[in-house]
């Protein structure tokens, strides 16, 4: 391996993050939001008024992916694969890696918990549609730490120099 | 900012003017009818009554169903928001008097639904038939006749495609086999169609022997069809497209009579809200309570208005009124009432609890932050001036809206002032859609980090850290609001240890830490604020964290009067420490909800711009542009709501608010489409 630049593997680290961020938050989203549609669609066929109150809770679980978009996005433009060409080390590729691994697995783990919370909700609106505020709490506190999650992806990518 | 005082209103009168009472009661809708618990009075079970009202209901809502599916009502695309129409106490009256001859209509109506329904199920019975006859159509006997006076004949099916000669030859052998044999077991098998499921063919042979042959026949895979009418099936199959015929003018018949019950629409309508004020009547009618020729009905009423409904029933009935100061005991229903800048927040409120008795309405300084902190979250100017001209302009077009849904309109349209406001401060118009499109389609070059318009405060994208510390500072303030109304709720209460005890101690403390922090030079570096406090009020902060530390665990766990335990619960009082640490933490979606709108609406407008300038670009972009930012807003809007609920209910509420009053729910008509109003 003599003169193999590792310093061209920054790159491909720094793409690998980006790309699992989206690709795991993005997955936990896909499901989340497919498991509370079911449940949604269940709610609609005995009481068709209830449609725009399940849809709110079906799409609890769909900001995971969108805050892994954000994630990918922003690395993406900080490593010039979008926008101006920068050059980066083997170090700074591992360390933008390290920084979308937390929105990568909180998105996925944290959609799918939320997922089960929102159906739950949505039993509970089947039943009694004016406790909604309540029902949507209970997914939101779930959502708290994809948040957590996002907020330490971004001031680490943000904070790479 | 109030919880309106209410008063026990109880009304006593004659049993034959119940109704009328009632009624007028109900139309009134201002009182909140409580059970009557006493043995001394006689109550009514209405169950039965309310269930046969309510089959009506049900029979009236199939019925407006079937006239939806075969004359659709027009209906705008905002019809939601329109709200139930007005009806004249008159054509109330009026409608009840026919109220006889709509329930007639009504049932009509779900009849011919279901005889149509039965009618069709005809039509494809006797397409199944026809279908079946179709291998026989060529046969012109019937398929099971009587035969002649020595013959038999009937019709059958082998289930695969088979000549003639190997049918008449397996029959041969079979006929051999069972040891039958001779000219009197001969047949004549005619083979009628034939196709590679099954060959149907048509048998005649002697009547005597007519079954032993039939057995034989079946040994080698013959089977009779399940339909053989005894009449010829050319016949038959015109028979049955003639009554195939029949029924479908039957059905067309039926509809058209349906479809001219459609202008009764309306009256079906009333008769849904007619038995839905019914079934509420009935249950009020219940819990009033009776005593020979008279009955007493209890419930509450707002202060305010008591005495002049007071003066308006008795004038216009033979009732006695009795208006009495809630008791020390009892805990009247809730019924709030704030100004025109709080009220719209009120229906986020109820969904999390109403007041509990004696405790403050936390409506108004809810709705200051409320604001504030979605504004702050959105932070678009563009997207908060798509809410706020929305919401005007549903508001200023339906008038009659209901009140649920105006106060959630008004709640956006301030929302919506808030978002605008806070992305001037922020610059986000629609991101940073300006830019894009001033560099992409008008050669404008803008200096790295310049914008044609320049937030009027700072960009959170470029100073997160920034950012994160105002995130921190509001949290800090509103959850000091939080602990600033539970000191107003104990002073109120006239607890005035419990004030310094639950919140002069943690203010203390809570807020020594801050500033200790602040006057640290290391968090300084950590958090890149410009200044740091000086050393004195490190140290004056040290000595509030010990008071307040110390008087939480004296005075924490006061209700224990052994020391012992007392201590200890104090201890894990001050434990709570933490829980502030994490309430402020939680803020930092703030700065996350605000980053990720500027985000994606930047990600939007990248990939509008990727096609480049030229006239293709340009609608490439404005699609883009218009689905992606609609998408980002409705997004984005949802997840500023349910975070804002958060905050304010977990964190803001955590603090001094427990709830769990009843909602004031007068007796009226909750109808579905139409308001019944009068003033007596």
């Amino acid at each position: 391996m003599n003169g193999f630049d590792w310093n061209s593997l920054g790159i491909v680290f720094a793409l690998a993050g980006a790309a699992a961020a989206a690709l795991l938050a993005g997955i936990g989203s896909a499901i989340g939001v497919g498991m509370t549609g079911e449940a949604a669609a269940g709610v609609v066929t005995e009481d068709p008024q209830a449609f725009g109150k399940v849809l709110i809770m079906q799409l609890l679980p769909g900001t995971q992916g969108i805050y892994g978009l954000l994630i990918a996005f922003i690395t993406l433009t900080k490593i010039g694969i979008l926008g101006d060409a920068v050059s980066l080390s083997l170090e700074q590729g591992l360390l933008y890696f390290a920084a979308c691994l937390p929105m990568a697995f909180v998105g996925l783990w944290s959609a799918k918990c939320q997922a089960r919370a929102a159906v739950a909700g949505i039993s509970l609106i089947a039943k009694r549609q004016d406790q909604m505020g309540k029902a949507m709490i209970f997914a939101a506190m779930v959502e708290t730490y994809a948040i957590l999650a996002l907020l330490i992806s971004i001031l680490s990518i943000m904070g790479i120099k | 900012m109030a919880v309106l005082p209410m008063q026990r209103i109880t009304i006593y009168g004659m049993k034959k003017n119940r109704k009328a009472i009632l009624e007028a009661l109900q139309r009134r809708g201002v009182v909140d009818v409580t059970e009557i618990e006493n043995d001394a009075f006689q109550k009514i079970d209405t169950s039965q009554s309310r269930a046969i009202f309510s089959k009506r209901i049900t029979a009236a809502e199939s019925a407006m169903e079937i006239l939806k599916s075969y004359a659709p009502e027009k209906s705008g695309m905002l019809s939601a928001f329109e709200g139930r129409k007005d009806l004249a106490v008159d054509s109330y009256y009026s409608y009840v008097d026919d109220s006889d001859k709509i329930m007639q209509a009504i049932n009509d109506v779900n009849n011919l639904s279901k005889a149509i329904s039965e009618h069709k199920a005809g039509i494809i019975r006797r397409e199944a038939q026809i279908e079946s006859l179709k291998p026989w159509l060529s046969l012109d006997v019937p398929m099971s006749g009587k035969g002649s006076k020595y013959t038999a004949s009937f019709a059958g099916v082998f289930s695969e495609d088979r000549t003639l000669e190997s049918i008449l030859a397996d029959y041969g052998n079979a006929l051999e086999k069972s040891g039958l044999s001779g000219d009197e077991y001969a047949v004549d098998i005619e083979t009628v169609s034939r196709s590679p499921e099954q060959t149907c063919v048509f048998v005649v042979c002697l009547k005597k022997n007519a079954d032993s042959i039939e057995e034989v026949l079946r040994s080698i895979g013959f089977a009779k069809p399940a339909f053989s009418p005894n009449t010829e099936a050319s016949v038959l199959k015109k028979t049955l497209e003639e009554e195939i015929k029949s029924e479908q003018a039957e059905i067309a018949a039926k509809e058209s009579k349906i479809v001219s019950y459609a202008q009764m629409r309306d009256k079906f309508k009333f008769t849904v809200d007619y038995y839905i004020m019914r079934v509420e009547k009935y249950e009020i009618l219940g819990r009033i309570g009776q005593l020979g020729r008279t009955f007493v009905l209890m419930g509450y009423i707002p202060k305010k208005i008591a005495s002049a409904f007071e003066a308006e029933i008795t004038h216009k009935y033979d009732v006695a009124v009795e208006i009495d100061e809630v008791g020390e005991e009892e805990t009247p229903p809730v019924l709030l009432s704030n100004n025109g800048f709080a009220q719209p927040v009120e229906t986020v409120l109820a969904t999390y609890a109403m007041p509990g008795k004696g405790e403050i309405d936390p409506t108004f300084v809810m709705s200051l932050f409320y604001y504030f902190l979605f504004g702050l979250m959105l932070s678009d100017a563009v997207y908060g001036l798509v809410m706020v001209l929305g919401c005007a302009f549903l508001l200023a077009k339906f008038k009659s809206m209901e009140p649920g849904m105006k106060k959630t309109m008004k709640m956006f349209l301030y929302c919506g002032i808030s978002t605008t406001f806070w992305g001037v401060m922020f610059g986000g118009y629609c991101g940073d859609a300006i830019d894009v499109a001033a560099t992409t389609f008008f050669g404008v070059t803008l200096p790295e980090g310049g914008h044609i318009i320049p937030p009027l405060w700072f960009e959170p994208v470029r100073e997160p850290m920034r950012m994160l510390m105002f995130a921190f500072l509001i949290g800090i303030i509103h959850i000091f609001a939080g602990l600033g109304m539970k000191f107003y709720q104990c002073v109120k209460d006239g607890k005035f240890l419990d004030a310094v005890f639950d919140v002069v101690f943690w203010y203390l403390l809570v807020g020594g830490g801050i500033v200790y922090l602040l006057a640290m030079p290391t968090f300084k570096d950590m958090t890149g604020l410009s200044f740091t406090l000086p050393a004195v009020f490190g140290k004056a902060a040290v000595i509030c964290v010990v008071i307040g530390a110390i008087g939480i665990v004296l005075t924490d766990g006061r209700s224990s009067k052994n020391w012992g335990v007392r201590l200890g619960k104090g201890l894990y009082g001050l434990y709570n420490v933490t829980g502030y640490l994490s309430d402020i933490l939680s803020y930092s979606r703030l700065l996350a909800l605000g980053l990720a709108t500027g985000v994606i609406a930047q990600v939007f407008n990248q990939m509008g711009a990727m096609a480049g300038s030229g006239v293709v670009g340009a609608i490439v972009f404005i699609l883009v542009f218009v689905v992606g930012h609609t998408l980002n807003l409705a997004i984005n809007a949802l997840g500023a709501y349910v975070h804002t609920n958060r905050l304010q209910f977990v964190e803001f509420f955590g603090k001094f608010y427990e709830g769990g009053g009843t909602e004031y729910k007068p007796f009226s008509g909750d109808t579905k489409f139409f308001k019944i109003k009068e003033d007596l």
